[in-house]
């Protein structure tokens, strides 16, 4: 079954070509890394497949609805990107269950995801008070709260240290399982460790696309043209 | 009603922060100290009703717009976005949010604006009616406006430019109702409450039919 499908998508910004032509096809339980550089256009697909953004010609499908025009489709998504758009002036437990009310989802799994990310004991702080790691997983708590088939994660590591990001990588891994997981990154690493598929953009153009091989780092390097530099 | 539960939540973060609602609350009070000062006794009658709407407006502009402004400062408007509720109901979770301020102050400000001016109303109750729907009136044309210019970095300056020209058959006319409670000569004050009426519920229904625009990309 289709998870996501990219058909012909072109996506313009003014005159600026960020997307131009990608044609990518996930299917249920595969997990698949957006590899490419800084402004490659990863961002935009992610956007693109959770109906922030339009796309200026061709078709964006997720579940086999439009995102952009259906709302209800987004209750099948969980988006973790750096941003993580928590509420700094609410506890750790407001945030969860503000977004509960959203989603229409029991209120009853926050304690338990709390519990699982380490959170427990702070579910009664201002989120302000956070560390970037501790909100980074208090984000993954949002995003998978209304037991979502698809996980988007958009360079979710961005900012966090090093012990920070080996912890996060082992909890995406963890709830990851089982699901539809999109991964944006520019890290060769951080897509083999969670996921089987990579798609390898570059200047808005789709240009690998395949299983994840051994030598990721080196097709990658090859095929963005960073060849020995 | 999920716009229930954007109100909530921004009511929550409001009276935990006190930012806007402090801030608006001073502002009125000292435009308020200032008028009365500098409009001779005599004409406090007559100018009364056009500077409290002068001092709502201020107020309006600096702290309604806050409640979209806040969402992109704090980065959380891609996370409304993204979940399953539609615009019309985030815009109108902000409205009740802005309704509930604008009550707030309504409560605070009137009575002090009334003893500075020293004003014998007639009719407080029509005079406090009148002043609550042009207030709702404006609520909703700020409100649904602000959206538009939350982006832009002349923010400041491009929202009045927008709200005034929409919200001017709002302003007159509130003018016109508190005029009439003021003296107690309540004659043809239904033209006015009809207007403000009338206009809010049409300016709230284009709103949401068009916010969905304005929300997405």
């Amino acid at each position: 079954m289709k998870a996501v499908e990219l058909k012909d998508v072109v996506k313009k910004f003014g005159n600026f070509k960020a997307l131009d032509g990608i044609n990518l096809l996930i299917e249920k339980g595969e997990s698949v890394a957006l590899l490419g550089p800084n402004g490659a256009g990863k961002t935009t697909i992610v956007k693109l497949i959770s109906g922030l953004l339009k796309p200026t010609k061709g078709e964006v499908k997720v579940f086999g609805e439009i995102p952009w025009k259906n709302y209800e489709v987004r209750r099948m998504m969980g988006i973790v990107s750096h941003n993580t758009f928590l509420y700094d002036d609410l506890t750790a437990y407001e945030n969860l269950q503000f977004y509960c009310k959203l989603y229409d989802t029991d209120e009853s799994k926050i304690d338990e995801l709390l519990e699982f990310f380490g959170l427990k004991g702070r579910k009664h702080d201002l989120v302000r008070n956070f560390s970037r790691g501790m909100k980074q997983r208090l984000s993954i708590a949002r995003a998978i709260l209304h037991d979502p088939p698809l996980l988007i994660l958009d360079e979710p590591t961005t900012g966090l240290d090093i012990e920070g990001r080996r912890e996060l990588m082992e909890y995406v891994a963890k709830v990851g399982r089982k699901k539809t997981v999109i991964f944006t990154t520019h890290n060769v690493k951080e897509a083999e460790e969670i996921c089987d598929k990579v798609a390898i953009i570059c200047n808005g153009k789709l240009i690998h696309f395949g299983e994840i091989e051994s030598d990721l780092e080196n097709v990658y390097l090859r095929v963005v043209g960073y060849e020995g530099t | 009603m999920k716009a229930l539960e954007v109100a909530k939540k921004d009511l929550k973060i409001e009276f935990r922060t006190k930012g806007t609602l402090n801030l608006m609350i001073l502002f009125a009070l000292i435009t308020s100290m200032m008028f009365s000062v500098s409009i001779p006794m005599s004409l406090a009658k007559k100018t009364a009703p056009s500077l409290l709407w002068l001092v709502f407006i201020f107020v309006g502009m600096l702290g309604y717009s806050r409640a979209f402004l806040k969402e992109v400062e704090t980065e959380t408007l891609d996370g409304l976005k993204i979940s399953p509720i539609a615009p019309a109901s985030v815009l109108i979770g902000k409205i009740l949010y802005n309704l509930i301020l604008m009550i707030l102050i309504e409560v605070i400000i009137l009575p002090i604006f009334v003893g500075l001016f020293n004003l014998d109303v007639a009719n407080p109750v029509v005079m406090f009616l009148s002043v609550t729907m042009g207030n709702v009136g404006f609520v909703i044309v700020v409100s649904s406006l602000s959206i538009l210019v939350i982006k832009s970095k002349m923010r400041e300056m491009l929202l009045p430019v927008l709200i005034f020209p929409v919200v001017f058959p709002i302003i007159t006319s509130t003018i016109l109702a508190v005029r009439k409670s003021i003296s107690g000569d309540l004659v043809g004050i239904f033209s006015p409450i009809a207007l403000i009426v009338g206009f809010s519920i049409i300016m709230f229904v284009v709103a949401c039919l068009t916010f969905e625009y304005a929300f997405s990309d």
